[in-house]
């Protein structure tokens, strides 16, 4: 039962009696979980004074009406046992979802049509909605938290205009701010909702009604933080119903249509109804509900909800699918090593109730902040232990507390959770082995690799070959969703494993996207363009109808000669600086009439770690010897990387990913040369300390036969053999 | 019997392996070239607190280690002799003598704990063990191996 259901019901089971027949509870408020009392009450009026009655009344009452919010309720389970959802749905204004009879008074059937659910509302009930909303998954255009370590962006994709622009909100150097392009929040809403979980920039704290795209949102309804996406135990959210859902702006519609609760119960979808408002006019009341499907809710109008703290990996991969092996080769893939064994992303990937999932780098202390709700949180768990702690003093004690678990993150990485971690409050996490990890061994390992490699580089993604390879990612490709099948050249393009220095100067495997984009240079500074300026200049080749079936992603190639009346179509506006496109690392602009390419800040790709699929030790770079990775041709310094993007390879210059680094060519040539002799080495080492030691102990032998013999000499008593020689 | 150097044709062949012979001193030369090679690319690393040793420095102090290994291997067989603490012809002193000793011993752990490592025998706790004794062993060699040469340079 609802928590609150049930305080309710005790509250009321206490008092019924002597109010029944005389106490009424508002309809909308009748779907409170409890059950009705059914047989005879065999409990009797407990005798109360009246201040006391009072009192109590008061209370029953502020518990029956209170109104709802979005800060959860302090009603845990706290137990390790799943609490079962049984709970009633609110929409948006906080009233329970309350289904009409089946059957109206004529005898006619009645459609199950109520206002869609809110998650704010109905799961925000009991749990720290306004916290959550901080998390990670979330927090992005509040801007309220640390970027963090570079992370996979949106891409901006259109493949008519040949558009792949990395997007953050987290402002990750080589990514646009949506904004910065000319987008809103809501386009960006739009053009990503199928892999957003809401939060964020779907829900601004004002909506202003003269702005033409943020007004929408009164009609749409904010995109909540939909907790099923990853909560949901079954598997049966449906993520294409939601996608279809949100493609037509039903935003506020769409949780309860992916959950599987009912339909869309409208004529008109709300991007239909949100095109024919007018700034100033009001906006309509009258908006679709949810054709709710009765056999969801009980006769108490109370919905289960199958849902677990953990998710499952199958609720991840919806937006965190990464693979290389496509098509019919997905079957050769082992998946990550710690799946195999029995984990689940949750299991590092952890969080508390402020939802900021431990990403798992090392390092990654420092670019987390205590949050103001984190304290409260804690101060309020501190004085509920201790009424005699002042709120200044335990602010201290919660914020040196929070400090203190915050070691506790670094426990999570790599390193943290098979070796352990100093920094640790707990000792068992100081030492290591956390969820039966193994602590690696490494024999034959020189400790320079630790110091210069991160964990990753040798034993995550694809093993690394002469050619980075093309990856495909939920949020890049839609993976998830239904399409036609995706190919190498199905925009955009991402390449792993690129091995870069992250910011700890460790070498690290990254995936690597390009930008390509029409755009202007105006005093240093690129802008790129949205593809549907850019598709008004009708100077790009359409693709021709009867080949969309057979490449509906596009992928044919863009030519110079096809670059440059684009190019010569925007220059048209002088005064938005000097038309250029972006792509496969190089800018494209017309110098004197000519289209001329060279490299430029802005067309340098962007990339961004990778760290699974992990591979096991004997999977490992290096698992062969040292000359996986110091023979001259080895992929972590010889493997080539191609600027991938919509234009033609033919002049388009590879690099080695010693290059990227910045490594110099010669040293690593000449390393790598080194390893010849390596073996020499060990042999004339070995050679020379068995010479050495053979010397020692035959001098050392020679020297103790001298003292023991000089001693037996003087122990030995004169004869006459003796006194002869 | 123990041989004294007190019988006066043992003295003349003492006088005689007094000499350093030319390959003896040519194992020291080796050793000493590879050493200072290896001292200046090592513990310079360490005192600049750049330690561990990576790129160009590492392949000169990997470069220079053969040389040092070979030229320890030689003064180990061809100056162990004249450091015996019996042998009184060699002109040494005693201090000298132990010096040598010391420089083998050191030279010994040296050598081990370089290339041990390279071998897959020893995991990351004991490659770190290895990392440190190599280290300080070789602070003490670059010690002895400093004040042996004073003290050969103060008898002559």
């Amino acid at each position: 039962m609802h928590p609150q259901a049930a305080l309710r019901k005790q509250a009321r089971e206490w008092f019924c009696p002597p109010f029944s027949g005389r106490f009424h509870a508002p309809k909308s408020r009748q779907g409170c979980s409890h059950s009705p009392v059914s047989g005879p009450i065999s409990r009797q009026p407990v005798p109360l004074d009246l201040g006391c009655s009072v009192v109590i009344v008061v209370l029953a009452w502020s518990l029956l009406i209170c109104p709802t919010g979005a800060q959860g309720e302090n009603l845990k389970t706290e137990s390790r046992a799943p609490y079962l959802h049984h709970i009633p749905l609110r929409d948006a204004e906080g009233q329970i979802i309350t289904l009409p009879p089946a059957f109206d008074d004529q005898g006619k059937p009645q459609e199950a049509r109520a206002n869609p659910y809110s998650t704010a509302q109905t799961c925000g009930r009991c749990h720290e909605y306004e916290a959550i909303g901080r998390g990670w998954h979330f927090n992005a255009a509040k801007g309220n938290s640390k970027p963090g370590r570079p992370g996979e962006p949106w891409i901006l994709t259109d493949a008519a205009t040949h558009t792949q622009i990395p997007l953050s909100y987290r402002g990750w150097a080589g990514t646009f701010k949506p904004a910065d392009i000319g987008l809103s929040d809501f386009d960006f809403l739009m053009a990503f909702a199928r892999h957003l979980p809401g939060g964020g920039a779907g829900e601004p704290e004002k909506i202003d009604p003269k702005d033409p795209k943020t007004a929408r949102l009164l009609v749409t309804g904010k995109m909540e933080i939909d907790c099923l996406l990853c909560h949901e135990v079954t598997g049966h959210y449906n993520h294409e119903t939601r996608s279809k859902a949100m493609n037509v702006q039903n935003i506020k519609w769409a949780p309860s249509i992916g959950a599987g609760l009912g339909t869309f119960g409208g004529f008109k979808n709300a991007k239909v109804i949100a095109d024919s408002l007018r700034p100033g006019r009001p906006v309509p009341t009258n908006l679709p509900a949810i054709k709710y499907d009765r056999a969801k809710f009980d006769a108490d109008n109370n919905v289960v909800f199958e849902v677990t703290r953990r998710p499952s990996p199958n609720n991840c991969y919806y937006c965190h699918t990464s693979d290389s092996r496509m098509g019919d080769a997905r079957w050769h893939s082992d998946r990550d090593i710690h799946l195999r064994a029995g984990l689940s992303c949750i299991e590092c990937h952890r969080n508390g109730v402020d939802h900021m999932v431990v990403r798992g780098y090392e390092g990654e202390t420092k670019d987390r902040a205590i949050t103001a709700d984190m304290v409260e949180l804690r101060v309020n768990l501190l004085r509920r232990d201790n009424p005699a702690f002042r709120e200044e003093e335990a602010k201290k004690r919660a914020e040196s507390q929070l400090r203190e678990e915050l070691g506790m993150v670094e426990t999570l990485s790599c390193r943290g959770c098979h070796m352990g971690s100093p920094r640790a409050k707990e000792t068992t996490a100081q030492l290591g082995g956390r969820l039966a990890s193994p602590r690696p061994v490494h024999k034959g390992m020189p400790l320079i690799h630790f110091e210069k490699l991160s964990c990753t580089a040798c034993h995550a993604g694809p093993f690394p070959g002469e050619q980075a390879q093309i990856v495909h990612t939920s949020m890049a490709h839609k993976l998830g969703l239904p399409g036609p099948t995706r190919g190498e050249n199905t925009p955009p393009v991402i390449v792993q494993p690129v091995f870069l220095r992250g910011e700890d100067g460790r070498i690290a495997p990254h995936k690597m996207v390009w930008p390509s984009y029409w755009g202007w240079l105006k005093d240093g500074k690129v802008k790129p363009l949205l593809p549907e300026e850019v598709a008004k200049t009708e100077k790009l080749p359409a693709q021709p109808s009867d080949d969309v079936a057979r490449d509906p992603y596009n992928t044919k190639p863009l030519t110079e000669p096809e670059i440059q009346p684009v190019l010569e179509a925007l220059s048209a506006d002088k005064s938005r600086g000097e038309a250029i496109f972006i792509a496969n690392g190089s800018m494209y602009r017309l110098e004197g009439g000519k289209l001329t390419s060279g490299e430029h800040e802005a067309a340098k790709p962007y990339a961004w770690a990778l760290a699974h699929d992990v591979r096991p030790a004997s999977q490992a770079a290096g698992a062969r010897g040292c000359a996986d990775c110091h023979a001259s041709d080895a992929p972590i310094y010889a493997g080539r990387v191609t600027p991938r993007g919509p234009v033609g390879a033919s002049n388009v210059v590879s690099k080695t990913m010693g290059e990227l680094r910045g490594d110099s060519k010669r040293l690593v040539s000449t390393f790598a040369f080194t390893f010849i002799f390596r073996p020499m080495l060990k042999y004339i080492s070995f050679g020379s300390g068995l010479i050495v030691f053979g010397v020692l102990v035959n001098y050392g032998l020679l020297g103790l036969g001298a003292i023991t013999g000089g001693k037996r000499a003087k122990r030995t008593p004169p004869t006459r053999e003796n006194d002869l020689t | 019997m123990i041989p004294t150097d007190n019988d006066p044709q043992n003295s003349m062949e003492s006088a005689e392996a007094a000499r350093i012979c030319p390959g003896a001193k040519l194992a020291y030369a080796a050793m000493l070239v590879g050493g200072t090679v290896l001292a200046a690319t090592g513990i310079l690393t360490f005192g600049l607190g750049k330690a561990p040793m990576s790129g160009w420095v590492l392949m000169a102090h990997v470069s220079a280690a053969p040389l040092f290994a070979m030229g320890l291997a030689m003064v180990a067989l061809t100056w162990a002799d004249q450091a015996r603490f019996g042998n009184t012809s060699s002109g040494q002193s005693v201090l000298t003598k132990a010096l040598l000793w010391l420089i083998l011993g050191c030279g010994l752990v040296v050598l081990l704990s370089a290339v041990t490592p390279m071998t897959p025998l020893f995991g990351a706790s004991g490659q770190k063990a290895l990392y440190l004794t190599h280290r300080y062993s070789s602070i003490v060699l670059t010690g002895a191996v400093f004040l042996h040469l004073i003290n050969l340079a103060r008898h002559r």
